[in-house]
């Protein structure tokens, strides 16, 4: 998105001119003084979406008795609503958005137990029937209702996908902590990755759609795939290394830990990678790969949750009110079928897991959330294919702006009624 | 349960053993506390096992019980049945099970009561205290013939109590600290104002006298009340032992209720003493050297007056128990616990070296739950 600007020569000028002027600026009485209107610069934004996003959510909370999370999305589209949050903004603030999704599916990575799946391959069965489920009735639903099949295809995938950052908020805001809470994670990082893989393949179609060359439609994303999975093993490579040197500290490894997710972030995007997969990647492998169990566990605590406020408020400044209107019935569709999909495959096989009864019907609930991680699976098409970008966009994201919104108060609701929540107790 | 019936002595069969062992329930994440108690007694309920295995005062805590046995074998192997079917419940469910008196870095405040009538009750009378109970011990039962029995038992076991202490010691860590303490769980226990020791009575007739008399106080209800160290237990006919951490295995565990086992018969048949005023004076001091530093503590004989390293004092009590032990089937296995005190290390001692190894308590967590399921402990 920002190299063609920087390519277009001038704007280079323009910007080498602004650099050459100002020493060469007369100077005055008030030269010191900034001149207005004043330019934006990140640190401001960061700030500024952050104080907004806490005020949002804390008014959702104390006056809507909603999750703050829901008051983060509500500041994004009320900011956007009243027009401060251009698509400039929305462009420069991407890179927060990135920084919260890298953390998020790290520690989501990190959660992904494949020992657990060896003593109970019901929850492995859960969760790749769950996504093969949801995928196959968003399809179905969406051509019936007459969309073109590629669309359809795209949007099916996208679907499969349970906001990560949704469920790990809530789970963190009520301090949950059970089967209900562990097992979603597992079944939200299980479908994340099955519909990121399942995108990736689909860009083949995509690209022989716009007739792009052969290798390109090959290529592409095997090169997305292999290429970030293999950035995310060297990621995790580096951590676990890096653990071991630093020795057993706490802070040590945590530090240490955020700064390879920014590092494997940047590189992800420098490369043009997939942040998603290279992140999930190296969570996954930075526990499989550590078999001296070297990395104390960390968590990123507030530094994390900062970057997951602005990245609600940003996600929420993307999707705009009137795409209800024009997503509509169709909007409705996607998230019936999408819940219907996940429901028959959690409900299916969550009773051989052996866990109390109910626990399958909350599971269902916990499942609903989408946010950041469809809206940037969106935006990857439309990075390089903008009308596709835009067709796809105006099926998916007026679900993603129901979903975010009703989400977090189901996975609220589940986690509660599973008495897993710490607030529910004698405090 | 207030009436007089309940302290009508039911005779049980004598010197059967019984062991209850509380139990931690751990994440596999981190390994810290978890709070999954009632679904994973809900999926052993499904899965069927011997024993019984029930909700503690946290959810974070299980209590196992063996059945009713003559001896160390039947026990010991029962023991290890119920373990397997505690391990594979609990991993099903992601969860470690470990043994060890305390869990070594959870804070109290993260815990939270297991909701039934009786453990809500605790939390309303004893505030914190009931969170901080998050401490796991074992115990054991002993079958007596009557009352009086009991009574006289319960007396002489209490100069004991300094070796049960420093046998089972395995909480040297608490709140991510180290206590310095072999056995730190029991200043846990001492916090509680019904704990400390059985009164200075000679017949069950007296022990009814003192109990009804604190009934009409309104102090206690029940039995249950008392957080005694040792407590005769009316309704099912045992006196009950209390003082020990939860072993690091369920091997250990038998093995210390074969040591009482043979005490007892020793000092059920052999009368070897009569109760003496003088346990109970020194008796604060002899068990805080146990919890202290274990079986290097300092034990002061009330009978004689010496002063002995309880490590000898325990190699003596075994020698002197010897037949006892050959008449139930145990020598070999208290020759073993003998072996042992010598060669070491203690359960407490294992753990500091496992913390001294690794500088990880998250570490020691791990290697006291793969200890207790079975599992060889990954790089110690």
């Amino acid at each position: 998105m920002i190299r063609p600007e920087l390519r277009s020569v001038p704007d280079v000028r323009l910007v080498l001119q602004r650099r050459e002027s100002r020493p060469t600026r007369p100077i005055t009485m008030t030269s010191f003084l900034p001149t207005f209107p004043l330019p934006t610069n990140p640190l401001l934004l960061f700030g500024l979406l952050l104080l907004a996003g806490v005020v949002g959510g804390e008014l959702a909370k104390r006056a809507l008795r909603l999750p703050r999370v829901v008051g983060y999305v509500l500041t994004g589209l009320l900011l956007s609503g009243v027009g401060l949050f251009d698509a400039k903004i929305v462009r420069e603030s991407w890179i927060f958005v990135d920084i919260a999704l890298g953390l998020i599916l790290f520690e989501l990575g990190r959660r992904l137990d494949f020992s657990w799946f060896r003593r109970d391959p019901w929850l492995a069965a859960t969760g790749v029937l769950e996504s093969a489920l949801s995928f196959a009735l968003v399809l179905g639903a969406l051509v019936y209702f007459d969309v073109r099949p590629i669309y359809a295809a795209v949007a099916a995938s996208i679907a499969i996908a349970t906001s990560p950052a949704v469920v790990m908020v809530v789970a963190q805001e009520l301090k949950a902590e059970g089967q209900v809470t562990e097992r979603a994670l597992s079944l939200v990082a299980i479908n994340s990755v099955i519909a990121y893989v399942t995108a990736t393949m689909l860009l083949a179609w995509i690209h022989h759609e716009y007739h792009a060359g052969w290798t390109t439609v090959l290529l592409h994303p095997v090169y997305l795939l292999a290429g970030s999975l293999l950035l995310g093993y060297l990621a995790s490579v580096s951590v676990v290394g890096l653990g071991r040197w630093l020795g057993k500290s706490e802070r040590g490894h945590s530090v240490a830990a955020l700064a390879l997710v920014i590092v494997t972030v940047g590189l992800a995007k420098a490369l043009e990678l997939s942040v998603v997969l290279s992140l999930l990647a190296f969570g996954v492998l930075s526990r499989s790969l550590d078999k001296r169990h070297d990395l104390m566990p960390f968590e990123f605590g507030r530094i994390g949750e900062m970057f997951v406020v602005v990245l609600f408020v940003v996600g929420g400044a993307t999707l705009r009110m009137d795409e209800l209107v024009t997503g509509g019935t169709l909007a409705l569709v996607f998230i019936l079928a999408r819940f219907v999909g996940k429901s028959i495959g959690v409900l299916a096989l969550t009773y051989f897991s052996g866990v109390r009864r109910g626990a399958a019907g909350l599971l269902c609930l916990a499942l609903t959330p989408m946010s950041g991680l469809a809206i940037s699976m969106v935006q990857g098409t439309t990075s390089m294919y903008p009308e596709f970008g835009a067709h796809l966009a105006a099926i998916v994201l007026s679900a993603v702006l129901i979903m975010e919104l009703v989400g977090p108060v189901a996975v609220q609701f589940a986690l509660r009624r599973a008495g897993e929540a710490v607030e529910a107790e004698n405090k | 349960m207030s009436d007089d019936r309940e302290m009508e002595f039911k005779s049980s069969a004598t010197l059967s053993v019984g062991v209850e062992l509380e139990l931690q329930i751990l994440n596999s994440r981190d390994h810290d506390l978890a709070r999954d108690a009632a679904d994973l007694l809900g999926m052993l309920e499904k899965a069927g096992h011997p024993g019984a295995v029930k909700p503690e005062i946290t959810e974070s805590m299980v209590e196992l019980n063996s059945s009713i046995h003559q001896g160390y074998d039947t026990l010991v192997a029962e023991l290890k049945t119920i373990r397997d079917a505690v391990t594979k419940a609990a991993e099903r469910l992601n969860l470690r099970i470990a043994g060890g008196g305390s869990h070594p870095f959870h804070q109290w405040t993260d815990r939270r009561i297991y909701p039934t009538e009786r453990f809500k009750h605790l939390l309303e009378l004893y505030g914190y205290l009931a969170k901080q109970f998050t401490v796991f011990g074992q115990h054991v039962h002993i079958g007596c013939p009557n009352g009086d029995a009991a009574v006289y038992l319960a007396q002489i076991l209490s100069r004991y109590v300094p070796h049960f202490i420093a046998l089972s010691a395995s909480s040297p860590f608490q709140q991510g600290e180290d206590t310095s303490y072999q056995s730190s769980r029991l200043n846990t226990v001492s916090a509680f104002p019904l704990s400390g020791q059985i009164p200075f009575v000679h017949s069950w007739e007296e022990f009814t006298a003192f109990f009804n008399k604190m009934r009409n106080f309104g102090i206690v209800e029940s039995m249950k009340d008392f957080y005694w160290d040792i407590r005769p237990k009316p309704e099912f006919g045992p006196v009950e032992v209390r003082v020990f951490d939860t072993p690091l295995t369920v091997e250990r565990a038998a093995v210390l209720a074969a040591y009482v086992q043979a005490l007892a018969h020793h000092v059920l048949n052999d009368r070897p003493a009569a109760p003496e005023r003088d346990v109970f004076t020194l008796y604060n001091y002899n068990r805080f050297q146990a919890c202290r530093y274990g079986l290097d503590g300092t034990l002061i004989d009330a009978y004689g007056g010496e002063r002995r390293k309880l490590a000898d004092d325990v190699l003596l009590t075994l020698a002197r128990i010897a037949p006892n032990a050959g008449a139930l089937g145990s020598a070999a296995v208290l020759n073993g616990l003998g072996s042992s005190i010598m060669s070491g290390p203690t359960d407490a001692q294992w753990l500091r070296q496992a913390y001294k190894e690794r500088k990880s308590l998250n570490d020691v967590a791990r290697m006291q739950s793969e200890r207790w399921m079975g599992r060889q402990p990954a790089v110690a």
